[in-house]
């Protein structure tokens, strides 16, 4: 496929994949999921490639600062430079950090030696870490997350443009899946909230067994409109905005491609949020070896299923976002 | 493989999230009110499925009464809506009210927002939204507009879309379809270009910066017979 260095205008997916306002800004992809070992990195490094070969200039970044093997999924030797000098406030330009992979489009920043005792930057530094991703020379950042549920894990997957949620067709990949979102989305809540008394009813309700008897998010709704009506429509319009999307892995029978569904309607019917089911990929040999090797199955296994999948997922990526809002879709430039 | 053959691609979202005693038939299918019995099918056996008591993604949320329930809420929904009169009937019963959100409640046109930039920094996100904030205005320079831009321009400008249908009399539900494209369920073009250009006008936007680029979104998605998949970008 031909790799369009000097992206114009134009773009060989689409004006949508750029519809971001600030036109220049790189668009953030989180891949979340709560869970460890669901293919989180796997995912990454793939669709990562897969959008570079469109002709969009990616950076893969990875967040999982206790847990990095990103750089290793994409065949790149333990940089020395990595986000953790970011964190440790060593270096304040990401694009120092950037290192090349050997496809055409993609870079990475690696998440490798960082300090494990204070892996997960402070508040102010991620808010400029956000930033800076924003300012990437990139059309997409994507951001591997690493597993549960750190303030810091859910800010990555909150301030993306779309908030990826990688899930096995497994009971506990998938209660973790829900735990994960449920954080996440209490915690946007709570931020999107003005008053002291609506604010503490939300943080009430994150505890399950709250005493009010708050069991969902429509409950939460219907006592903060009894509080304050218009608490209340800011709280149904954060609902509203907030749109993350779900990846089935590792499936390897047609009901396991319908959990997606099931998912995401359960969501809809409970968290009253909308879930959109992005796609799956099939439980793969292939899949296990590629990342022995060291080489994305895209590129290993062209023609495999799974490659063929992954595929089919990140030209969705390109052409569309979910029609969510980022919690931090319009930072000032000035700052 | 065994998943192929599953088409993932062309369910239609709903476009109001309501908790399940106040969803109507469709909701509960959640279906579009266009729905041919194909669809309605389609999305009885996945609902059904979804929540069995064996479901793997219902278990760690409901317990087997709540499952029970939605079962009976789906079954019945699909017995309405599967059968042409018993459908009709119902649309019938249920014919929304079209007209604009009574002006009952008189809020000040307030940004839907958290404005304490404070709280926000102290929770570790600094700037979650400008809305309000005329500057920010300039994001809109370029592009085309679909319906999540026009939303984030309406936000940005304080209007709530129920202020928008008082202002227009265009129905409030009409005007959210815009947002989310729901093109499946707006009238033909020649109404929707009014329903864009009054929409920009009223929020301030030049509707000559605005109509075109939209209703080319509109033309595309209805000139492809089925479209697979819904872009809501
Ligand atoms: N679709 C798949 N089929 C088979 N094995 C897979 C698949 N996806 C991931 N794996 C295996 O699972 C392992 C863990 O995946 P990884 O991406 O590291 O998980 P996470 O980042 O979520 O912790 C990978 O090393 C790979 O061997
Ligand atoms: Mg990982």
């Amino acid at each position: 496929m031909a790799i369009d260095v000097n992206r114009g205008a134009q773009s060989p997916v689409g004006p949508s994949a750029f519809s971001k306002p600030g036109a220049r800004e790189a668009r953030i992809l989180s891949m979340g999921g709560g869970k460890g070992g669901v293919g989180k990195t796997f995912m990454t490094a793939n669709l990562a490639l897969a959008l570079a070969r469109m002709g969009l200039r990616v950076v893969a970044v990875d967040a999982d600062l206790e847990g990095a093997n990103l750089h290793t999924c994409l065949g790149v030797r333990t940089p020395r430079n990595s986000l953790a000098d970011f964190v440790a406030q060593r270096e304040d330009d990401l694009v120092k950090l950037l290192v090349p992979t050997h496809h055409p489009n993609l870079q990475i920043i690696a998440g490798t030696h960082a300090n494990l005792a204070e892996a997960q930057p402070g508040h102010l530094r991620r808010v400029s870490l956000m930033r800076a991703l924003r300012k990437l020379p990139a059309d997409i950042v994507l951001l591997d997350l690493g597993a549960g549920s750190h303030a810091a894990v859910l800010d990555y997957f909150l301030v993306a443009d779309d908030g990826l949620l990688v899930v096995q067709p497994e009971p506990t990949s998938v209660e973790n899946a829900y735990t994960f979102l449920r954080a996440a989305f209490y915690r946007r809540l709570r931020l999107a909230m003005v008053g002291h008394d609506v604010r503490s009813l939300v943080s009430q309700a994150m505890d399950q067994r709250n005493e009010r008897g708050i069991r969902t998010p429509f409950d939460l709704l219907r006592e903060i409109e009894l509080i304050d009506p218009l608490e209340g429509r800011r709280f149904a319009e954060t609902m509203r905005r907030f749109r993350p999307r779900i990846i089935i892995n590792e499936v390897r029978t047609a009901e396991d491609v319908k959990l997606g569904f099931a998912i995401s309607s359960v969501c809809r019917k409970y968290f009253g949020i909308e879930v959109d089911y992005l796609g799956y990929v099939n439980f793969d040999e292939a899949a296990r070896q590629s990342v022995a090797a060291r080489t994305p199955i895209i590129e290993s296994r062209e023609g495999s299923d799974a490659a063929i999948y992954l595929q089919r997922i990140a030209k969705k990526l390109a052409g569309a976002s979910n029609g969510g809002e980022p919690v931090m879709d319009t930072v000032d430039a000035s700052t | 493989m065994n998943g192929d053959g599953v088409d993932i691609g062309d369910r239609p979202l709903t476009q109001d999230l309501k908790a399940l005693p106040d969803q109507d038939h469709y909701e509960v299918l959640e279906i579009g009110r266009n729905a041919d019995s194909e669809e309605i099918e389609r999305a009885y056996a996945l609902t059904r499925a979804a929540y069995s008591s064996e479901g793997l993604a219902v278990y760690s949320v409901y317990d087997e009464q709540d499952t029970s329930a939605i079962r009976d809420r789906v079954e019945e929904a699909f017995r309405v809506l599967s059968n042409a009169d018993t459908r009709r009937a119902y649309d019938e019963k249920v014919a929304e009210p079209e007209g604009p959100i009574s002006a009952g409640v008189q809020t000040p046109p307030s940004p839907l927002t958290n404005p304490r930039e404070e709280t926000l920094l102290e929770a570790g996100l600094l700037d979650v939204e400008s809305i309000g904030n005329p500057e920010s205005d300039i994001e809109e320079e370029s592009g085309d507009f679909d319906g999540a831009k026009l939303r984030r321009a309406r936000l940005r400008r304080g209007f709530e879309l129920e202020q928008i249908a008082d202002i227009t009399k265009i129905g409030a539900a009409h005007l959210r379809r815009i947002e989310d494209e729901e093109f499946a369920d707006l009238p033909a073009n020649v109404y929707v270009r009014g329903f864009v250009t009054a929409y920009a006008t009223t929020i301030g936007l030049e509707p000559e910066r605005v109509v075109a680029g939209y209703m080319a979104r509109v033309e595309a998605a209805r000139a492809q017979p089925r479209s697979r998949f819904r872009y809501r970008s």
